[in-house]
């Protein structure tokens, strides 16, 4: 059964992307600039909550509790929907979930859709299959998935800010040459332009597409947090609304819920609620807007891959970009880079787990400098680096997927230095090897050795050091780490320091022997 | 379509874990955080924290007594409609005030206020009245006053539960917006508004298919991260407390 077959933004091979990315330099100053200002105001927003990482403990506890009893919570959630009068369907691919949404469409004979952003929907592909729908007209309206729509439907760059990658400029042409716009470049006139063009389609729509930030398993509802309102407006308007969620969001309860979407939107934006945040679920009587029908369409599509394996906590996210916003690879490449709807270290992870393979993703693992920054990050405590370090181990030691460049290099470093007489040989070489590209110039950080030189460009793969920071050229023989080590001898020791060391020595003895 | 318990069964059978055990594995809260953060405060304290909160999220909270209700109340729809000198009310097509039907008027003693409006005529959110007129009402609201069932101090929102005079739409429409809380309805977090509306859904107290929080004027920083206010719903937000309720 295929699954992930839909979440590749890009047809281009990794080193395309990244080389491509590296060209964007407004993009790259724009998520520079998105992650500098969302240092400050998330951790601004969890320092002033203050308790941050027993907080984090209570998000892990909820999710971690979550995904453990998933079926127990799934079937709970999909009786209350019924119960309140809704449907709930399970689709196993993505596939599955667009021809559902497709078909019900067809079969209502709608021709107005609107949707509210969804990472969700765009995994399943569910806009291009809409569209194929003789006279069908669809509108996304996010703000920034309203831009990237009109753009031709260019792709995310970021699970928050979708369309960080564009500037005000892009933004005004695009809105000249699509929506007859006239104005300037000014955000505010830009969006309130969006505006009037998005209200009238919404009045007109007959059915919403939205997703689900989490589903309430006690009592059936919907809790979607956005800052524009357009969810809600989906939610009101049109008689038909079809709820896509990834299988693994769902809370236990109202309560729960609540303590994720504080947590959420302190890391995803540093504000302590979103502006909405909304339960919702079909309407009851006496009320005359929200939808009559109610489709709630629980999608696996891969995510099961995750269960019972190491992969398994990469469940838990909350989809706060978090992770994203901290990650040292994410500002040089950006969205764009990652070649998957899902970037950053979220989607490095997620992305092989949902397709079930590395077909597609092979090098994403790798897309990383193992800084840790977005395990420390993470609100509900994935262990982010140790699942990038397992898709790695996984690539390496057990499907042997050596067509990556690394494989051979850490062949070659593990025959080096698993033999000490090769080990020694290089030690003695490199300095003299690397002589004729080592260059003398200003410092950016301290060497450590007395001839102060470095090198700034080395060939084949191990230019992509050179290519961002200088390589400390390698001391000659004799003033190497070990020719030090063997000339120096140990400083006489205080005899109370001794005699403490002897004392402590034997006390581990008594405690192994133990 | 995949069957509920194929698709159900799959997961357990993938994760190696048996359906039905979580009745015998309840979720226990390592901590109490949700309810002991800012737990203690009195009601002027709270009231404090929320005024505190109130310019970050571009809230305009004001309050008021009971008996000053009406006035202020006129002062609002002065300043958002009928005294609207650049966009006359007259002639642009958000020309009504919208107000909920509800019996909550004789609570804050406003029907002989409610009866008495005449410039702009109220328009209503009517129970029974059907989706398109009550949506076609709303949209060409110029602003709407609201009935809100309680205000978070920490985080200065406001939340309403959907209600037949009240719908959901009624709070995103209007071009302008106001909501009335008491003071004795202003709780400490999201968290105590929830265990409320959790509580009133299964006592079956409260039936509603929707409740939502709402934190100032919808807002989006989609276009080179500046912060935009009113991209969809009402471009300006008041709270209005009544401080002897």
């Amino acid at each position: 059964m295929k699954t992930g077959s839909m979440i590749r933004s890009s047809d281009h091979d990794f080193l395309t992307r990244v080389k491509e990315s590296e060209e964007d330099t407004f993009a790259q100053k724009a998520v520079a600039k998105a992650q500098d200002a969302q240092w400050i105001k998330r951790e601004g927003a969890r320092r002033e909550l203050g308790n941050w990482e027993d907080w984090r403990k209570l998000g892990e506890q909820i999710r971690q509790h979550t995904v453990r009893y998933l079926p127990d919570y799934l079937e709970e959630f999909s009786d209350n929907v019924e119960s309140n009068g809704g449907h709930v369907f399970f689709a196993q691919t993505d596939i599955e979930a667009r021809d559902f949404i497709t078909n019900l469409a067809r079969e209502k004979q709608v021709k107005h859709v609107v949707k509210s952003k969804s990472m969700v929907t765009t995994e399943i592909g569910i806009d291009e299959a809409l569209l194929e729908i003789p006279g069908m007209e669809l509108l996304e309206t996010d703000l920034a998935e309203f831009i990237l729509q009109q753009d031709d439907w260019d792709q995310p760059t970021h699970l928050v800010f979708p369309a960080l990658h564009k500037n005000r400029d892009q933004v005004r042409e695009v809105f000249m040459e699509k929506l007859g716009y006239e104005g300037d470049n000014d955000p505010q006139h830009l969006a309130r332009f969006a505006r009037k063009v998005m209200r009238k389609r919404f009045l007109e729509n007959e059915m919403s597409i939205t997703g689900c930030n989490f589903a309430v398993a006690d009592n059936g509802m919907i809790n979607l947090d956005t800052n524009e309102g357009n969810a809600d407006l989906c939610m009101a308007i049109p008689k038909i609304q079809v709820v896509c969620m990834g299988m693994e969001r769902i809370v236990p309860g109202m309560r729960e819920a609540e303590t994720i979407d504080n947590m959420l939107a302190r890391s995803a934006v540093g504000q302590k609620i979103t502006t909405y945040c909304t339960f919702t679920s079909r309407q009851v009587d006496g009320e005359s807007d929200g939808p009559e029908e109610f489709y709630v369409v629980i999608i696996d599509n891969g995510r099961s891959n995750a269960l019972g394996t190491d992969f398994e906590p990469i469940l838990q996210c909350i989809r706060c970009a978090s992770c994203l916003n901290v990650c040292p690879v994410y500002r040089h490449i950006g969205g764009h880079g990652y070649g998957s709807i899902y970037p950053g270290p979220v989607g490095s992870i997620l992305s092989p787990v949902l397709q079930g393979n590395y077909d597609d993703f092979a090098e994403l693992p790798y897309a990383c400098s193992l800084c840790t920054a977005c395990t420390s990050t993470c609100p509900v405590k994935i262990p982010l680096h140790k699942l990038l370090l397992k898709h790695r181990e996984i690539e390496m030691d057990d499907i042997h997927q050596s067509k990556l460049i690394d494989d051979v290099v850490m062949r070659v470093v593990g025959l080096g230095t698993g033999h000490s007489s090769l080990f020694r040989t290089a030690l003695g070489l490199d300095h003299l090897a690397m002589a004729p590209l080592a260059r003398k110039g200003p410092e950016a950080a301290k060497n450590l050795y007395s001839d102060d030189k470095h090198v700034e460009w080395m060939p084949f793969v191990f230019g992509g050091w050179t290519k961002v920071r200088d390589l400390p050229d390698p001391p000659a023989h004799s003033k190497n780490f070990r020719s030090w080590f063997k000339t120096h001898k140990p400083a006489d020791v205080d005899p109370k320091i001794a005699k403490h060391t002897a004392q402590r020595e034997q006390e581990i003895q008594a405690e192994r022997k133990a | 379509m995949t069957d509920r318990e194929v698709f159900l069964n799959n997961i357990a059978e993938k994760a190696r874990r048996p359906r039905h055990q979580l009745k015998d594995n309840p979720l226990v809260p390592v901590n109490d955080l949700p309810e002991t953060t800012l737990s203690g405060k009195t009601q002027d304290e709270l009231l404090e924290i929320a005024k505190a909160n109130s310019t970050a999220v571009n809230v305009n909270l004001q309050v008021t007594t009971k008996v000053d209700l009406p006035a202020v109340l006129d002062d609002f729809i002065r300043d958002k409609i009928t005294n609207n000198e650049d966009d006359p009310y007259q002639a642009n097509d958000h020309n009504h005030l919208l107000l909920p039907t509800s019996e909550l008027y004789a609570d804050f003693g406003l029907e002989s206020w409610r009866d008495g409006l005449t410039d702009p005529a109220p328009t209503f959110w009517k129970p029974g009245a059907g989706r398109t007129t009550n949506i076609t009402t709303a949209e060409h609201a110029g602003a709407a006053i609201a009935f809100a069932d309680y205000l978070l101090a920490e985080s200065c929102s406001i939340t309403t539960a959907t209600t037949p005079g009240q719908g959901r739409a009624f709070h995103f429409l209007p071009v302008h917006y106001l909501a009335i809380v008491r003071k004795s309805r202003i709780l400490p977090r999201s968290r105590q508004a929830m265990d409320r509306y959790d509580k009133a859904i299964k006592a079956g107290e409260l039936k509603t298919s929707n409740i939502n929080i709402i934190t100032g004027p919808s807002n989006t920083g989609d276009i080179e991260m500046v912060l935009v206010v009113g991209v969809h719903g009402p471009l300006d937000m008041t709270y209005l407390v009544v401080s002897d309720m």
